[in-house]
């Protein structure tokens, strides 16, 4: 960055209008500071605060900073109302981006669903797979047009086993487990009951109270109370 | 401490079966605790005749235990004898759960046994002669042999037990040591057990008496009886003082005959270990579920007694003989039964040929309660928020909010800018969708624990930690007796409404009274099968 400060030609004049690179000062303090942030990238706001600028000259500074490419917008996943610049050099790091889940600032459902549905019918034909496996799998099939992180397998995974979709266990060497030595980390469909119907719904999730947002209201006698309550109605199918 | 709705649902139960005063007396014994027979009747201002009818009742059904102990007199006084009397909530919530209990006798033991079972339910307790003159008024005519054999049997099987001691005296505990000996003991003994805790252990029967009717036996409790339930001779002439006191109450109790009643705690520990091997068989597999029962039922008599967190080290072969005679499990061998059983977590020990397992019964309970627990989450909040209280429960500590958003694939919305609303800006809100607005409404309805951390870095000055709150089970527990309590209102709300169509005779039920007739029929069974299903998670929380 002090490749232009250090130029001869603006040794020699006292005020220059502009450096060879074609930068007037103040576009040259600006693209300073927010190269200093790499991929941190920063608020126009602050600027102002490193630079002593006015707002209006930054304002008109990063619109040339940003048609002379040298800078670029960036959406800071923590602070999506509030417009972030970086340098074109950087690419923005996980806490800007939100991490290879992201795509412009926001998080790439899609593309997060279609991983986990193809993990869970491999996960469904296979019946217990290691990480490594599934990973392999992905990266034979060919969906998936672009390369795929272990990690990312993982996380993947992780997911689903929170969805309850598929459980985590260590291998016991033993029957379904016979090809994966003992006490590797790997994933298994529920095979029981309720394979493949996702989580169990209880006793108490299946009645209306379970799930009632005014509970702390209701009362034998009072406004809310089970005997007048619309959601046993509801669930009864009486109309009176 | 009971629950708020716990007790609203105990008074409710007591109030539907044996009327209001009981219920009244009840609640007042649930919400203030123990109570002498003179504050009883201070505080429901009922007469003094009705509140001893009412403790009457209620011993009688097991609902209420009486102890005696001594109080310190004022004024250089001597010492005196009180009787005090405390409610036994679990009891009394067993009470609807009696369908329940009875269907597990018709099946296990046949009809006999059912006929004499009833009558316990029914009466709450009852000597050998009394169970005999009723089987008589059943059934036209009883068979002494049949009644003793089908006696014997709900024995043997733990359905029926002894029953305890009318009034069991309790020594204070340091009674006759040194002031800094008392304390310490004292301090430890509070911290073990509470006066409840000591009247309930000294009033059972000593446990070679507790299944046991052997006429000889009979014989042994009455002379000696009492006795073994307490031990500290000092105390014994005091209590003959202290039964003389009270004794228009215990009146009842205190006849020579030994009584019989319901084993409760042997139905409830069938009953959790049936929802556990429930739980098992969808989240691992039918296999784990039969070996899990089979190794319930080789060590369900030493849980039944008191709380055990893991079962006893059983053999592999003894496993092996139980899975084989389950349903399902004759085709199952030790290869398929030892991976069952590390699916299961057991632990294994191998000494020599020697090979045995035991299971983590607490690890087992507490899955089945997770998993009751998240099912709510997930019906009232929807899949992220079970995904978010899922990664929480199972990590057991607290995570930062963008830990969990990216670990569930929730959205992150800007901490920012939450700062900015506290601050006033309102104009941020369409932003607040994501994580937080998952978090905040567990939050809210105290399913999670928040930690505001602020550190110093400008930037991103406020971190939030969440974590699944730590009383939850205690919350989730109280809702589920609301919920109990809510359905039970509403199947009496349901007859109550169509008082006048139930009182018709059924000939005259006919075209449109007859599609009402139907409807109602309907509604009563989805109540009731509720009810039921919701009780048996409801034992899963329950403590011993
Ligand atoms: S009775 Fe109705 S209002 Fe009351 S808690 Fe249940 S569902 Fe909610």
């Amino acid at each position: 960055m002090s490749r232009s400060l250090g130029s001869p030609s603006s040794l020699k004049r006292k005020r220059p209008e502009k450096d060879p690179t074609g930068l007037v000062d103040a576009e040259r303090a600006v693209l300073n500071v927010i190269k200093s942030k790499k991929d941190l990238g920063i608020w126009a706001g602050d600027i102002a605060k490193d630079t002593n600028l006015t707002v209006p000259v930054i304002q008109k500074s990063i619109k040339s900073l940003l048609t002379k490419k040298l800078i670029k917008e960036v959406v800071n996943i923590q602070n999506k109302g509030k417009k972030h610049y970086m340098a074109v050099e950087f690419e923005p790091s996980k806490e800007i981006s939100g991490g290879e889940w992201y795509v412009n600032g926001n998080l790439d459902k899609e593309f997060i669903n279609v991983l986990k549905q193809l993990c869970l019918r491999y996960m469904h034909r296979q019946k217990v797979a290691t990480l490594e496996g599934v990973h392999n799998e992905l990266k034979k099939s060919q969906v998936l047009k672009f390369p795929i992180s272990s990690q990312q397998v993982g996380e993947i995974l992780y997911s689903l086993v929170l969805d309850n979709e598929i459980i985590e266990v260590k291998s016991t060497g033993l029957g379904e487990y016979h090809s994966i030595p003992i006490g590797t980390v790997c994933y298994r469909v529920a095979s029981g009951t309720g394979a493949g119907k996702g989580p169990r719904i209880g006793a108490f999730a299946s009645i209306p109270c379970g799930a009632c947002p005014r509970i702390s209201l209701c009362t034998p006698d009072g406004v809310i109370s089970p005997s007048t309550c619309v959601y046993y109605n509801k669930w009864l199918n009486i109309d009176f | 401490m009971v629950s708020p709705h716990g007790i609203q649902l105990a008074v409710h139960l007591i109030s539907s079966f044996y009327g209001d005063l009981c219920s009244k007396v009840c609640e007042c014994l649930l919400r203030r605790g123990t109570l002498t027979l003179a504050l009883l009747i201070w505080y429901t201002e009922l007469t003094k005749e009705n509140v001893i009818d009412c403790l009457r009742v209620l011993i009688h059904q097991n609902c209420v235990q009486a102890f005696a102990i001594e109080q310190e007199g004022a004024f250089d006084e001597a010492p005196r004898i009180v009787t005090q009397y405390m409610a036994l909530f679990r009891n009394i919530i067993h009470k609807y759960r009696a369908p329940k209990f009875m269907q597990i006798v018709s099946e296990e033991l046949g009809n006999d046994c059912l006929e004499i079972f009833q009558g316990l339910i029914q009466h709450g307790r009852l000597s050998i002669n009394q169970i005999i003159d009723r089987n008589e008024q059943t059934a036209g005519s009883s068979d002494v042999h049949v009644v003793r054999e089908s006696l014997s049997r709900l024995l043997s099987a733990r359905f029926i037990e002894r029953c305890p001691a009318p009034e069991p005296f309790l020594a204070p505990p340091y009674e006759e040591e040194t002031p800094a000996k008392r304390r310490a003991k004292s301090a430890k003994l509070a911290g073990e057990q509470t006066m409840e805790q000591r009247a309930l252990a000294a009033a059972a029967p000593i446990d070679s008496m507790r299944f046991v009717m052997e006429r000889e036996m009979d014989d042994i409790s009455e002379e000696k009886g009492e006795e073994s339930t307490n031990s500290m001779p000092l105390g014994e002439k005091r209590k003959q003082d202290v039964l003389r006191s009270d004794e228009d109450v215990l009146d009842a109790n205190r006849k020579k005959e030994v009584l019989w009643r319901v084993n409760f705690e042997e139905f409830v520990c069938r009953l959790r270990h049936k929802g556990c091997t429930s739980c098992v068989k969808t989240r691992i597999n039918d296999e784990a579920g039969i070996v899990l029962s089979a190794i319930l039922e080789l060590s369900r008599h030493s849980e039944a007694q008191q709380k055990v967190e893991k079962s006893d080290y059983l053999s592999i072969n003894a496993i092996y003989d139980k899975v084989i005679k389950k349903e399902g499990g004759l085709g199952m061998d030790f290869d398929r039964i030892r991976s069952s059983l590390a699916q299961l977590g057991c632990q294994s020990i191998t000494t020599g040929p020697h090979e045995s397992y035991s299971i983590d019964i607490n690890g087992i309970i507490e899955m089945a309660q997770i998993e009751e627990a998240e099912s709510v989450v997930l019906r009232k909040y929807g899949r992220e928020a079970y995904r978010i209280f899922r990664l929480l429960s199972k990590g057991g500590r607290a995570l930062e909010t963008y830990k969990i958003a990216e670990t569930t694939f929730v959205e992150k919305d800007d901490i920012l800018n939450r700062k900015e609303e506290k601050n006033g800006v309102q104009n941020q809100k369409k932003e607040k969708n994501g994580i937080l607005k998952v978090l905040f409404s567990l939050w809210k309805d105290d399913y999670l624990h928040k930690e505001n951390v602020t550190t110093s870095a400008a930037e991103r000055s406020l971190f939030c930690l969440w974590k699944v709150k730590e009383a939850l089970w205690e919350d989730v527990l109280d809702d589920m007796y609301h919920a109990a309590l809510n359905l039970r209102l509403r199947i009496a709300h349901e007859q109550d409404q169509a008082k006048e169509l139930l009182q018709l005779p059924r000939e005259k039920i006919v075209g449109e009274l007859e599609k009402k007739y139907k409807l109602l029929g309907r509604v009563r069974v989805i109540l009731e099968s509720s009810l039921m299903n919701l009780d048996d998670a409801i034992m899963l929380f329950n403590e011993f």
